[in-house]
């Protein structure tokens, strides 16, 4: 059976939308999930109508479940339950699991259909733009590029510090994989951070840019190891 | 309605905030904060407990479900794409495809769940207190300015709709509930699905 053949597109739009409202039977599920592993078309398809599905869910008068839902969930991954302070041996160890990306829900098939990026219809000087934020959701940093320089320029908005002996270390975070390292980010309010190919060569994987704070000369063991502090998606404007 | 913040005429709706801070915090849990983590779990558990319970209907199993979910996301945040969908989207669908898994396997194991002559006893009774699948439906169509195109559903697709929706009845759930047969069922389901994209679509392409 090829579902994703355009004659039967009517039959996989029938077949995602009730897989999506959950009305399928078992075997259906599982075989959609299944076929949605290799096959783009249906995986996109089920995740548009996931997406357009779950849109209303969200008037449920919202519950509060019981702090041992979430002191079982930090037991379950061996987390520190005290959040703040990150045990940094358990930090990293999940990151094998991210080339195993065999999974067994729905969060598969929606990173599947995840290599479509929007594109502008304007070209902008610098169609490379990641706005990095913090947990209060403030920018501090603003990374551009051009698609064919080997830099990236970072800005700096906030008043962004990694603090005294310590730098600034910039990842790049790829759909699947772990984290790669960028370089340390230079001191000064306009800085350059020098890409090993063109900055869309570079980034051509990447969704997401990130800044830890890390020892001086960088982080010793090519993972980050102190905390993440910003954050943000990479925006392609071409 | 007299709506808190949810009015989608409002100056910035409480949804529309919580997704902005959830969109902060996926990367971060990707690259494995705990704190962003944490953080995610208070914005966004009480939502999705919500749906969980009104799926599985028993609160120890959402609790469980709940659990799964954020096991989950904790291993797999780096693939949220911010394009394809909104964050609670994101996380929604994951916690209404484990409680359907469960809910259907069960459904596999203990059957039937009703027989054919079993028609006086309901397979399945609504929670008694707060809002009906219906009503939900058409608040999140208030929030939306679905109203008139959910409106236009007939009442038995739009009842169907609604119950598989929120309270995640199967086919055969929704036939004995409905006491209808299955193939009128299956038949207002895919009609209503067939008429809510066309809202969904429409109304997404806007907002």
């Amino acid at each position: 059976m090829n579902l994703s053949r355009s004659d039967r597109r009517e039959r996989l739009e029938r077949l995602a939308a009730e897989f999506a409202l959950g009305t399928s039977p078992p075997r259906v599920r599982r075989r959609l999930i299944a076929i949605a592993r290799r096959d783009r078309p249906v995986a996109a398809a089920l995740s548009d109508w996931e997406r357009r599905i779950a849109v209303l869910a969200d008037d449920v008068p919202p519950m509060t479940p019981p702090p041992r839902v979430w002191r079982s969930i930090v037991g379950r991954l061996g987390l520190d339950p005290d959040d703040a302070k990150a045990r940094r041996a358990a930090r990293w160890s999940r990151l094998a699991a991210w080339r195993a990306l065999a999974i067994t829900s729905l969060v598969g098939i929606i990173a599947i259909g995840a290599a479509e990026w929007r594109r502008a219809p304007v070209v902008l000087p610098a169609p490379l733009v990641v706005a990095l934020a913090g947990a209060d959701a403030k920018v501090a940093l603003i990374a551009t590029a051009t698609r064919g320089e080997r830099y990236l320029t970072l800005k700096t908005v906030g008043n962004a510090n990694p603090g005294a002996e310590k730098v600034f270390e910039l990842w790049a975070l790829p759909q699947s994989g772990p984290p790669q390292a960028l370089g340390v980010i230079p001191q000064g309010d306009i800085v350059r951070v020098p890409l090993p190919n063109p900055a869309d060569e570079t980034l051509s994987n990447i969704a997401t840019l990130a800044v830890s704070v890390e020892p001086p000369g960088g982080s010793p063991s090519g993972k980050p190891t102190g905390p993440v502090l910003y954050s943000g998606r990479v925006e392609r404007m071409y | 309605m007299a709506g808190d913040r949810s009015d989608a005429q409002g100056a910035r709706p409480a949804h529309a905030e919580r997704n902005d801070q959830l969109a902060t915090l996926l990367p971060r849990v990707a690259l494995g904060d705990q704190r962003a983590f944490a953080d995610l779990y208070r914005l966004a558990s009480a939502h999705l407990f919500a749906v969980a319970v009104r799926i599985v209907r028993d609160g120890a199993l959402a609790e469980e479900m709940l659990q799964e979910a954020f096991v989950s996301v904790w291993h797999h945040a780096g693939t949220y794409d911010a394009v394809k969908s909104q964050p609670i989207t994101w996380l929604t669908s994951i916690v209404r495809n484990r409680c359907l898994d469960r809910l259907r396997r069960r459904e596999v194991d203990t059957r039937p769940l009703v027989t054919d002559d079993d028609t006086d006893a309901p397979a399945w009774e609504p929670p008694s207190d707060g809002p009906s699948p219906v009503d939900l439906l058409l608040a999140a169509a208030d929030a939306r300015a679905l109203r008139g195109c959910i409106e236009t559903l007939e009442p038995g697709p739009r009842q169907a709709i609604a119950l598989a929706f929120f309270e995640g009845l199967s086919h055969r759930e929704l036939a004995a509930h409905l006491r209808e047969p299955l193939g009128t069922v299956k038949s207002w389901v895919r009609r209503g699905l067939a008429t809510l994209r066309r809202c969904l679509d429409a109304a997404g392409a806007t907002g």
